[in-house]
């Protein structure tokens, strides 16, 4: 674990971008805060290289303590870098004085894990307040802040307070407030960790239409690995301050490199064995034995009739003992476990069946 | 009861509230600003002056600290400054205002600290400026709080005038001390007692009431 990791070993297919095509671009940043009386630096953040292409949904994944709130505030200067750049838009913001920052700040929207509404606040006024700030006139706030009720789906509950709403509808304000300066960026830090997952579901249909709708970049933070499978383009796991893998969402969840990865996918991707096999399950063949195997369906090949095909082809009994087919990033990927004839040539046949149809398949086990 | 009596009993109460009137309106004044300042101006804070906000609050506790009585004598040439005499109503609201500003200073800064910091962090991310967040976020979100602070000060005031009633200042204490304790009156005593009494009583329910109806916090749907 404390080997040197270079930080490119585990990208997959993340290219460098352009910078012009970067809304967000981390440029070997690192950020340390001075220890507590006594004690030396704490590295938040190291050698961190990271873009978000304008129009994307980007989520850094990571668990509490492994930077990812230090991240999102280096975007809109509530924390700055200690070391190397960071550029918004192709401009480079790292030594932006606190006056700069407010006015970028105008352009960047934030949602929080606890929403953060005023209690003193309703609704309508909850959203006016970055209007208010920004010394936008009234009557131009009032139009403002009715279009995005309307767009959050909260018209009705303008004159209400914040403690009269559900999480959902208070996070629907968060929204709608985050977007009322028309920002061309939103930060979401953590914003569904306080839901259930039916009105996660909700916020994260509503993130992805104000990304697809309104053009806005997204960048979000968050330890819930179902959150970057439903809406994000690209993913990048954090830890320990570093960005340990990144890349397009689709193949970092079916092909993770690094082993915190794979430990993040495989609460989503992974099929478990049934309890009473598990027990039974041993590596060595015994004479009438069955194989285990594990076939991972990625991409179009999710949909093709296997299954029906190694029985018609082969001619072999094929039991499927677990199973599941899910969407990663709007593309189908399952996993089958399924136990075959353990005796050759039959299994060599099979295995060379489901490679031939570019599926992964794995022996990874026997039972009686 | 004569109505002579009577009549100054009425003088008195109405002394009693134009001193806590002023000294709480003043010290409100004062306080607040002051109360919002020791809030936010410790290291790495909004106003982040650590050097000040300690001298500041080095000086709040020393005059908090002073007994009320002490207080008022201690200060006599500058009550003299400023009233023009040390004794009666208008120079007792100087000591009377002197001692409420600290105390509704403390008051106003434990109401701000109270505040999730998580709304001062949302505001930031608006591009508010230091003075918009206490504007817009940080005393209307502690305003409930304050609120009752402010009727704790007016209650605690309501003693502390009675008191300068004890060294020549105007109010029902006064009146207590002269009539009700020299001159052997225990009526006019129990009077100024009972007036008190309802006078606290009334503010505490006043308070109470104006807190509930500006905390928005407890209402549900």
């Amino acid at each position: 674990m404390n080997a040197p990791v270079r930080r490119d070993a585990f990208s997959v297919g993340a290219a460098p971008l352009p910078i012009a095509d970067a809304a967000i671009r981390f440029e070997s940043v690192g950020k340390v805060f001075p220890g507590r009386s006594g004690q030396g630096e704490v590295a938040a953040l190291q050698g961190i290289d990271l873009a978000v292409p304008k129009g994307a949904i980007l989520g850094v994944i990571g668990r509490s303590g492994a930077g990812k709130s230090t991240l999102i505030r280096l975007v809109n200067g509530l924390e700055r870098a200690s070391s190397g750049r960071v550029l918004l838009d192709g401009e480079d913001v790292t030594n932006l004085t606190e006056a700069g920052w407010r006015a970028r700040r105008r352009s960047t929207g934030m949602i929080f894990q606890h929403f953060n509404l005023l209690s003193s606040r309703t609704v309508f006024d909850n959203v006016a307040l970055p209007l208010e700030i920004g010394g936008i006139p009234k009557a131009e706030i009032k139009a403002r802040v009715e279009k995005l009720l309307d767009l959050v789906g909260l018209a009705d509950k303008s004159g209400r307070y914040p403690a009269e709403l559900s999480g959902g509808q208070k996070q629907r304000v968060g929204i709608a407030r985050a977007l009322a300066t028309e920002p061309k960026v939103l930060l979401c830090d953590e914003a569904t960790s306080a839901l259930d997952p039916e009105t996660t579901q909700s916020i994260l249909a509503l993130l992805k239409r104000v990304n697809r709708e309104l053009g806005i970049t997204i960048l979000l933070i968050t330890h819930e690995i179902p959150v970057i499978k439903e809406i994000c383009d690209r993913v990048a796991v954090i830890e320990g301050g570093r960005i340990v893998e990144q890349g397009e969402t689709f193949p970092i969840f079916t092909r993770p490199q690094h082993p915190t990865t794979a430990r993040f996918v495989e609460t989503v991707t992974g099929v478990e064995l049934p309890a009473h096999l598990t027990e039974r399950l041993h590596q060595q063949a015994q004479p009438g034995d069955s194989a285990v195997v594990r076939i991972t369906f990625t991409g179009e090949n999710a949909t093709a009739p296997v299954i029906s095909r190694l029985s018609t082809t082969i001619g072999v009994d094929v039991n499927i003992l677990a199973g599941r087919i899910d969407a990663i990033a709007g593309q189908p990927f399952g996993s089958l476990l399924v136990s075959v004839p353990a005796q050759e040539p039959a299994l060599s046949a099979i295995l060379g069946a489901l490679n031939s149809l570019n599926l992964k398949a794995e022996v990874i086990g026997h039972v009686s | 009861m004569s109505p002579e009596i009577i009549r100054l009993i009425v003088q008195a109460t109405g002394d009693t509230l134009l001193m806590v009137a002023v000294a709480a309106g003043l010290g409100t004044v004062f306080g607040l600003p002051l109360g919002v300042f020791l809030a936010t101006s410790k290291r790495g804070e909004l106003f982040a002056a650590p050097a000040v906000n300690a001298a500041l609050g080095a000086l709040v506790n020393a005059t908090r600290s002073t007994p009320f009585i002490i207080l008022v004598v201690a200060i006599i040439p500058f009550t003299r400054l400023i009233a023009g005499t040390s004794i009666g109503t208008n120079a007792a609201m100087v000591p009377l205002t002197i001692a409420a500003t600290p105390f509704i200073a403390r008051l106003i800064e434990g109401a701000i600290r109270e505040v999730d910091q998580g709304l001062v962090e949302a505001a930031r991310s608006m591009g508010a400026t230091p003075l918009q967040i206490v504007r817009k976020v940080l005393v209307p979100e502690a305003l409930p709080a304050i609120t009752l602070g402010l009727t704790l000060a007016i209650v605690s005031l309501l003693g502390f005038s009675a008191m300068v009633g004890a060294v020549g200042g105007g109010g029902l204490g006064d009146l207590g001390i002269r009539y009700g304790y020299q001159r052997f009156m225990p009526d006019v005593m129990g009077v100024v007692v009972a007036v008190l009494i309802v006078l606290v009583q009334t503010v505490q329910s006043i308070g109470d009431r104006l807190a509930r109806r500006l905390n928005k916090r407890l209402r549900h749907a």
